[in-house]
Formats: structure tokens, sequence, C-alpha cells
């Protein structure tokens, strides 16, 4: 096939604003949490000068004489402290997790609904693995760094500036001691960024890919069995397997050393802090309390800067996974579409329309066709000569490249997507049946139907017999996961759909070809009753559906080669007439 | 409780020795991170006893010699059970795999369930041999803080081992909701996440009613019922953690106020004390790290219960089939009595060397026979027999070289069109033959790159008819002695139909070919026809014959 071309990506920029715009409902509640968060990681610095103050208690001798009441004050401030710093801690965290929550939740809806919104040219051109690859992985990446890496952050970012306040506010010099490590840190998370960020960007590839071959795999696992595949299908799971492992242990080497590095930097820190210590105090110009208050804040200080630094990697995976998923909502933003002009009537008319997928290689060529209100016409003709791209184009899928597509007399190109479907409804050769409750299904196509509606149309779609039959009626889940329906369920489903809908005009692509003559049979029965009373395309694979047609339009390599009522054609004895034969004579 | 025993031991079984290194690293990073507040106090209490450049200077040769060791462990051990983890993650993989492939068939599940199984439920199971050696050197460090602690004063010390079984009961008291709630909020996510997919799959279907609308409201629903399963586990979580900063703080005012008291009366040194307040300080993360571990030990044992309710599913083997030359032999396929599923008692011969065809209007007639000739089923009733053996007595495998059944939905494979039709391929000359036979080439001929044409996404990138031709071709082109084939031109032109039947009987000459259908293209070409009524045989004869003596055979295949 073509190269893909892939969805956007947005830039930092864009990904900022729409992150903005998300909050932006619940920003007094961020204020609150920030709030929160600081005062309980606060509360929970006070803890090293109190421990500092009684050891300065002991040295200054002012215990000797009341051992009890000298250390009931400080007693009573670590223990207010605690509680504070849990309680700040604990409802702080469950703050920032309930925003990101909803930030995230409010993400994947507008994600969905601009993905689902996006042009169906647009899908196919990218492929629909890359959106439905960023509706599961991206959208989990951003969840495990809002569950796992946020609340985290945050806090060790919070305990990080406090501490280094507070060794300020404690002695100025223990500061610049502790800030011996700083350019250790600096240095390795530069290292660590450089040298990972390839290793895991491979690591992703690779699980991808391993993601890919258990898919192909065991959705074919029968045909593999058939064809006696498995030792191939084997090897191709394991070597895809064993890459991903080799290159995530890759990662864990460097992920060990940066820890390894971020050791020097403590082991610094910590020394220069001793040292300070050692100097000061026998001279008088720190008192020992200082000091062990500063030893134990900077050796407290180790645990929240690994973890800060150690989310470094999993911030750029959501990062890059936050991108993807925005990419998606700017992208759809920009294209809501033209005017709502209605339709005059169910008319449909092909002006001139010449169309193609690719740059010099056109499917269709100049094809003119009008089809009256209520007029059902069939569109027959080989494999390849365009018979779907035409329905695709009167539906408003592609834009033609030239020419004019109109229903009612309004431009196609023109109407917002909701007014064409009002009037336009496509029944395709993809069968999909949601995966959910029945009844969810079918009132996709109308959300108010009541049970009897949706039984009415079961019934008008040839369905009523099984749909009453199933283990919950219309409560049966369906689709991924449940209740397995048949090709010609399925169908359908897909036809009760549209007697729910009920469009003025129809474009049927080739619904009921593919059941197997008996159950075609049927199905084109229920079309015919689908269809009744409105505009009808019905692309036709089975000649009896062009012979049952009002008027049969035959479609060679991009041209309509011959056009009228299926009993002139066939008396015609033209090209049409020889399909005709070979499909007859085969029947009988 | 759900049953994931024999998983986990099989996690932990495979890697023991990297498990158990790793955990003894682990403990000696641990011992090593107890002993830094140790030198702390010590260091200090040397400035405090007066100028102390020898203190200081052995004091830092001693950190240094503590950091290299907790530095060095640290790295190896992680490294050790991170291997440990991702190899036993890989074994269950492959294992599960098999288990897919296995020759009785794949365990009753949808494919995307077996494939989140595969690629994440080993891996969270597998975790469980980084979790014990996390475990285990947390009860090493609380235990070496224990013992620094009694060493410097048996009161210090008792405060600590009184604390620590309080404390820990205190994070399984807390944790078992949690458990619960992260539960439910995986199921949750697992479900939005599963409806968002299932919606953009079917998003040609949605945009054809014009259901987008509808079906980003229905998304929303799901999604904020997710998003609230999250805000309560997160919320038990904080909590948890914050309960156990409140207690590990107040745990410090105890050792602090107790090491005071002892340090004026003198019992202790200044430096003890220094260092049992960082040594209470330090015994916060072995704590946290053991609820952690808790937590890790819950999710691991839930998802090893998925990868057990798979690998361990009953019917199923988690032996593939091997093609072995030594089947039934050739000769005359025999259906005797045959009872499965909708099938009632089918008995039919499919003659050596000819085209017999199986009218099956109902479809769960038609899969049941299917599921019988592909041996991904044993008939409940009956026998069937190739050449005079019966299947049932051979390996599947076996039976499956000799017959091959290519379903309606069939499967292509990633890689290029050629690469799909030589898959089982018997001879290049077959390949050839195939592909004339099935009308591939003209697939061929509309593509860019030709046989080279890379198939993405199992072949949704063709269009239906494509995939048809290719799969049609790569089934013939095994030249099976006998070959099924369920509907194989349902979604090809009638022109091409019509090639495909004709050119059919020479690609399978001296060969026996069943095909399942109902086209009256394929029907003519077949010697006998049997028809399938109510899960029992209602006609044979050949399609003309049948076309006029039996009014259901003929409404069935004529439209």
């Amino acid at each position: 096939m073509a190269t893909r071309q892939l969805l956007p990506v947005a830039t930092d920029a864009q990904t900022w604003s729409l992150a903005r715009r998300l909050l932006r409902p619940h920003r007094w509640y961020a204020v609150a949490t920030g709030v929160v968060l600081l005062a309980g990681t606060g509360a929970g610095l006070l803890a090293a000068p109190v421990l500092g103050e009684i050891v300065d208690r002991v040295i200054g001798g002012r215990t000797a004489t009341d051992p009890a009441s000298a250390f009931a004050g400080p007693a009573l401030l670590l223990a207010v402290v605690a509680v504070a710093h849990g309680a700040g801690t604990a409802a702080g965290t469950a703050m920032v997790a309930r925003l990101g929550e909803y930030a995230l939740a409010g993400l994947r809806e507008l994600f969905l609904r601009r993905a689902l919104g996006l042009p169906l040219a647009r899908i196919e051109a990218a492929g629909a693995g890359d959106l439905t690859a960023r509706a599961s992985r991206d959208v989990s990446a951003v969840a495990d760094a809002i569950r796992y890496a946020l609340p985290t952050l945050i806090r060790s970012a919070l305990t990080i500036v406090l501490t280094l306040v507070a060794l300020a506010v404690l002695d100025w010099r223990f500061l610049l001691a502790a800030l011996l490590a700083t350019p250790i840190q600096f240095h390795t998370v530069r290292w660590y960024t450089r040298t990972a960020g390839p290793v895991y960007a491979e690591g992703r590839i690779a699980t991808g890919a391993q993601q890919q071959q258990l898919l192909d795999t065991y959705a074919g696992a029968p045909t593999v069995r058939s064809f006696s595949l498995e030792a191939g299908h084997l090897d191709l799971v394991r070597n895809r397997s064993a890459e991903a492992t080799t290159v995530a242990l890759r990662g864990i080497g460097l992920l060990s050393r940066f820890f390894n590095r971020l050791n020097i930097a403590e082991f610094v820190a910590l020394s220069g802090v001793l040292a300070l210590a050692c100097l000061l105090i026998p001279s008088n110009s720190a008192t020992a309390g200082t000091a062990t208050a500063a030893a134990l804040y900077l050796h407290n200080l180790f645990n929240p800067v690994n973890a800060a630094l150690g989310l470094a990697d999993f911030v750029q995976v959501a990062r890059a996974a936050l991108r993807r998923l925005a990419g998606i909502a700017v992208l759809a933003e920009e294209q809501q579409a033209a005017s709502t002009s209605e339709p005059a009537d169910a008319a449909v008319t092909v002006k001139g329309v010449s169309f193609g997928y690719r740059e010099g290689h056109t499917v269709l060529h100049d094809v003119s066709l009008r089809i009256e209100p209520g007029e059902r016409v069939a569109l027959v003709g080989t494999s390849g000569a365009g018979k779907t791209t035409l329905a695709a184009l009167i539906c408003g899928v592609h834009p033609p490249a030239s020419g004019l597509v109109e229903l009612g007399g309004t431009d196609v190109s023109t109407m917002d997507a909701s007014t064409l479907r009002r009037h336009v409804v496509l029944i395709s050769q993809e069968v999909h049946v949601f995966a959910g409750p029945l009844h969810e299904d079918l009132r996709l196509a109308r959300p108010d139907a009541t049970a009897e509606d949706l039984t009415a149309a079961l019934d008008r779609a040839g369905a009523g017999a099984w749909a009453r039959a199933l283990p919950d009626g219309l409560d049966t889940v369906v689709g991924d996961g449940g209740h397995r329906l048949t090709a010609a369920q399925s169908q359908q489903v897909a036809l009760a759909r549209l007697i729910l809908a009920d469009p003025p005009v129809v474009i049927l692509d080739e619904a009921t070809a593919d059941a197997g003559s008996a159950g075609a049979r049927e199905l084109e029965q229920a079309a015919a009753e689908a269809l009744r009373g409105r505009t009808a395309l019905v692309v036709a694979h089975r000649l009896s559906q062009a012979a049952t047609a009002d008027r049969v339009v035959l479609l060679e390599a991009g041209r309509i080669a011959e056009e009228g009522r299926h009993e002139d054609l066939v008396a015609s004895g033209g090209r049409y007439a020889r399909l005709w034969e070979t499909w007859s004579r085969q029947r009988g | 409780m759900p049953v994931a025993q024999g998983v986990l031991a099989e996690v932990f079984g495979g890697q023991r020795r990297r498990v158990i290194a790793g955990a003894v690293l682990a403990a000696a990073h641990q011992a090593g991170e107890a002993a830094v507040p140790v030198l702390i106090g010590w260091t200090i209490d040397r400035a405090v006893r007066g100028p102390a450049l020898t203190g200081l200077a052995q004091g830092l040769a001693l950190l240094a010699v503590v950091f290299l060791v907790l530095s060095l462990s640290f790295r190896f051990g992680l490294q050790s059970s991170e291997k440990a983890a991702f190899l036993a993650a890989h074994d269950l993989r492959l294992r599960m795999t098999r288990r897919v492939l296995g020759r009785y068939g794949s365990p009753a599940r949808r494919t995307g369930e077996l494939v989140s199984v595969a690629a994440d439920d080993t891996q969270r199971a597998a975790d469980l041999n980084i979790v014990i050696p996390r475990a285990f050197s947390s009860l090493v460090a609380l235990a070496a803080g224990a013992v620094a602690l009694l060493r410097i004063s048996v009161l210090l010390g008792v405060v600590i081992l009184v604390a620590t079984p309080v404390l820990l009961g205190l994070v399984h008291l807390l944790g078992k909701p949690l458990e619960r709630r992260s539960h439910h909020q995986q199921e949750q996510a697992a479900r939005a996440s599963g409806v968002a997919v299932d919606l953009i799959t079917g998003v040609r279907v949605l945009k054809g009613i014009g259901a987008e609308e509808h079906a980003a409201e229905r998304f929303a629903d799901t999604s904020r019922a997710s998003r609230d399963a999250a805000v309560r586990a997160a919320r038990a979580q904080a909590w948890l953690e914050g309960a156990m900063l409140t207690a590990t703080g107040l745990l410090l005012a105890v050792i602090a106020v107790v090491g005071g008291r002892l340090a004026a009366t003198g019992q202790i040194s200044i430096g003890d004390l220094v260092a049992a307040v960082g040594l209470a300080q330090f015994l916060v993360w072995p704590l946290s790290s053991l609820a952690w571990a808790g937590g890790q030990v819950a999710a691991a044992r839930a998802s090893a219960a998925r990868v057990q309710a798979v690998v361990f599913s009953s019917g199923t083997s988690d032996e593939v089939a091997t093609p072995a030359a030594a089947g039934p032999g050739t000769g005359h396929l025999v259906l005797t009595g045959v009872e499965h599923g909708t099938l009632r008692g089918v008995s039919l011969t499919v003659p050596a060397g000819q085209i017999t065809a199986i009218v099956a209007p109902d479809p769960a007639d038609a899969s049941a026979l299917l599921d019988c000739l592909a041996s991904e089923a044993v008939p409940d009733g009956g026998t069937i027999t190739l050449g005079g053996t019966s299947l049932a007595t051979l390996d599947p495998g076996a039976v499956r070289v000799h017959v091959r059944v290519s379903a309606h939905e069939a499967d292509l494979f990633t890689g290029t069109i050629a690469s799909n039709i030589r898959a089982a391929a018997a001879s290049e000359d077959a390949v050839r033959t195939a592909i004339s036979a099935a009308q591939a080439d003209s697939v061929a001929a509309a593509l860019p790159e030709g046989f080279d044409t890379e198939i993405t996404e199992r072949g949704m990138s063709l269009s239906g008819g494509q995939r048809q031709r290719i799969a049609l071709a790569r089934a013939l082109a095994t030249e099976a002695p006998v070959l099924v084939l369920h509907e194989p031109v349902t979604a090809v032109d009638s022109l091409t139909e019509a090639a495909i039947a004709s050119a059919l009987p020479a690609a399978r000459a001296g060969r026996a070919t069943v095909l399942v259908t109902t086209s009256p293209a394929l029907l003519e070409t077949a010697a006998q026809v049997v028809y399938l009524r109510d899960g029992q045989v209602a006609g044979l004869g050949s399609h003309e014959h049948l076309l006029g003596a039996d009014d259901g055979y003929r409404a069935a295949v004529l439209a």
C-alpha cells in the first residue's frame, strides 16, 4: 500500500494549552491542592530542627535537673508534626490524584470524540492502528504517569525546594555544602537522558512489535494450526519477546548506573556537611544540634531526589504519549465543517465527478448520475471498477477531485457532518457489532428509541426471531467478548440500525454480499424492506439485487459503461447482459 | 481467592538463582544504607568532643567504603532481579503462546484479552521476582536497624522491635481494602480502554449512520466510571501512605525523646543519639517498601491468576502439534454418525481425488462440521476416518498435514502477499498453480508492489475479495491430500468466481477437496453434493439432481 500518512502529533505548546484547558474548571481545587501539599511537606520538615534542639538540650545540660519536662515540648511538637505531615501528605496526594484523574478522563473523552469526528479518508490514510494505539497505549501511558509519577514528582519537588529553604534558614554554610552534589546530579541527569532516551525509544518499538506479533498469531491461531505453522509462529513470538526483553534489560543497566552516579553525589554532599560539622562545632561557630539537623535534612533528601530524577524517563514517555493524544484533539478542532444548508429533497446528483486516491492514479473519470427521490439504483461492475469509491463520494467521505455531488440540490461538501448523516446513511462492507448490550448498539442509531422501536426495527430487518431467542433478549452482550453473532446476523443488525436512523437516502455497499447464498437471499429481502420509501444506491455484488432495482448502472474502470433498466440492458446484449448470463447460468 | 500458585511458583522457580542473588545484594545495599546514619552520628560525636580532623578522616573513609558497597550491591542486585523478572515473563509468554496454538485448539477467550494477558499480565506476574528481593532486603534493613539500635541501647532496640510488627500490622490492615479498590480500578480502566478501541474499530459503521456523537457520549459514561474508580483507589493509597508517615513520625518522636533522656543521663553518647534518630528516619523506607511489596504481590497474584486461567484452561494443551508425516495415509475421508454441536448423526464419504461439496444453510451446522474436520474439536459422538484410520487416534498435527481447512475468515499474517501464499506451500510449482487458479495474480497486479506488497493489520489494508483470493491461493498451494474450503469466494465478483470455479478441478486434480459452500458456480464443479439440514444429511447427489429434487436445497443455493 501507499506510504502511510500518520496522524499528527501536537507541539509542546499545543499540549500545554490543552492541559491548561482541561484543568481550568478545577483551578481552585488545584490551588487548594497546592496549599495542602505545601502545608503537609512543610510540617514534615519541622522534625529535623526539633531533633537538633533535642541534641542541643542534651549538650547544654539543661536537662540534667528535670529530664522528663525538658523533652516534653519537643516530644509534643514531634507528635504534632507527625500527624500534620501524614494528614497533609495524604490529603494532598489524594487531591493530586483526583485532579489528575479528572484531567485524564477529560482528555480521553475529548480524544475519542475528536477521533470519531475525523474524516474517514484521514483515518484510512493513517491506518486505523494508529488511532487504536493512541486510544489504548498512549492513554494508559499518560494514566500511569498521572497515577504513579505525578504525585511523587510533585511531592519530591516540594520536599527538595523546602528542604533547601530550611537549610538556608538553619545555616547557609550547610546549604552550600549540600549544593556540592548539584553539579554531579545535573551532569548525571544529562548523561542519562541522552543515553537512555534512544534505548527507551527502541524499547517502545520492540514492545509494539511484540504486541503486533501476539495479535497476529493469537487472532490467526486456527489458521496457524490448520496450516501447521505453529513452529514458525512460536519462533516469531519468541524472537519479538526476546528483543523486547533485551532492550528493556539494557534500559535497566543504564538505570542502575544512573543511580550509582547519584550515590556519588550523595556521598560528596554528605562528606561536605560532615566536614563542615567537624570544622564548625569545635570552634563553636555552629551547634551540634544545627549540624545534626543539617545532616538529617541531607540524608532525608536522598530519596526524593532519586525519586524525582528517576522519573525523568517516565515523564518523557508520558510527554510523547500526551502529544500524540493532543494531536488528535487539535487537528479535529480545525476541521469543524462548513455551513448547515439543508437539502431540498431526497434526490442525488453526481455531476462530472473524477477522483483518485493517489496522484496520477484516477479511480473515477467524469462520472455523472442522477437518482430521483425514492428511486433504487443498483451499481454493478467487477472488483476495482470504482463502485465503493463512488458510494463513498456520495456520502461525503472523500471530496471529489473535480465535479460536484449534490443531495437535494445542496453541495455535499458544504454540509456539516450531522446534517449530512441525517439525510444519507452508508451501510459499508464492514460489519461491526459494538461490544455491549444489543440495545446499546441499536440505540447508537437513535438514542431515544423505545424498546418497541428496537424490536420493530429488528423485525423489519428479519432479525426478530433470533433476537428474541438471545439469552437475555435485547440486553444480551454482543460483539467482542460477548455473544457471537453470525455474519448474516451482524448485517441484519446493521440494517436495523439503518431503519432506526431512518434517513431519506441510503447507500448500501455490498452489505449482503458476504453471507453465502442462503443467508444472502434472506438479507436481500430484509434490505429491500429497509430501503422501502428511500432513495437508494445499492452497490450490487449479487446481480439478483440489480434485477429488482429500478435502474442499473454498470461501472467499468471508473466510467459509466451502461445504464438503464435491467430488462433493457439484458436485451441490449452488452456488457451487463454478459455478466447477467454468467450469473444466471450457474443458478439454473 | 484466585488460583495463581502454579504460575507464581514457576516465576520464582525458573529464576531461583537470580532472585536469590538479587535478594542478597539488595540486603547488602540496605545494610549499607543503615550504616550511613550510624556513621553520621559517629562523626558528629567526634566533632562534639573537640577538634576532629582524624575523626573526620576516619569517618569519611568509612563512609566511602559504605557507599561503595551499597552502590555496587544496589546496581548488581537490581540487574539480577530485573533480569529474573523479564526472563520469567518471557517464559510465561511463550508458554501462553504454546497454549494458544495448542494442538487441541485455543482457550475460549477473545483475542484482545489473550493478547493483553500475554503482553502485560505475564510481566506483572513475573514482577514477583523483583518484589521478593525488595521485601527480603526491607526485612534485613529492619533487622539491621534494630541490631544497631540494640547496640546503642537495649531500650531503644526494644522500642523498634515492638513498633515494627505494629506498623506492619497497620500496613496489612489498611492494605486490604486498597487491594480490592485497585483491582476494581484496573478492571474499569481496561473496560474504558476496550470500549474506546471497539468504537474506533467500528468507526466506519458509526460514520455511516452518523452516530459519532452518541458513541462519544456513551464512552464518556465508561470513562467517568473508570475515573471515579481510580480516584477512590488513589485516595485509599494516599491515606495508607499518610497513616504510615504519621506512624513512623510518632516512632521517631518516641526514639528521639527516649534517646534524649538516655543521652542526658549519660547512658549513651551524643553520637549515639544522632545515630538513633537517623536510624529511626531510615526505617521509614523499609517499612513503606514492605507496604509497596504487599500491593505488588496482590497485583502479581491477580495477574498470575489470569495467566493461569489460560495456561491451565481445560480441553487445551500447551504442546503444539507437530506436522508429522506419519499420518493416516490416503484414501476416503469417512464421517460416520458424527454428533457435534448442532450435528445429529452426520454420515458422509469424501472420496479420494474428487470434489465433494457440502451445503449447510445453517451456519451452526457448517461451523460444527468444520471444527471437527480442522481437528479443533473432537466429535461428541461418531467417528471420522481417513483411509480407514480414525482421526481421534492421531496427533492433530499429523491429521492437519493431510486434512487442511481454510476458514471463511482466513487470517492473513504480517509479511508480503507472496510469503503468505508460500506459508505452507508444497512446492514452487504448487504456488504458481495456486496463484493462477485462485486468480491471485490480478490481486497483485492491482497493487503497486505486486506480490511484494506488505500486508498490514492482518490484511485489513486489502479488500475482502483480495484477501479471499490470497487465502485461497495459500490453501491450494499446500496440495493437501484433503483440502476443506469454507465459502472461499463470497467476496469476489461473479466473473472472478466463475474463473476460480473453472480452474479449481485442475488445480486439485487427483486430490480430495471439500467445498463447504452455497455458491452455484462452485457447486457445479463438485462430483457429489451433500445437503445438510437441521444437523442431518437431507440430500445427496449432483448439484443438478438436488436442484430438481429438493425445493429446500434449491432455495438455499439459488437466490
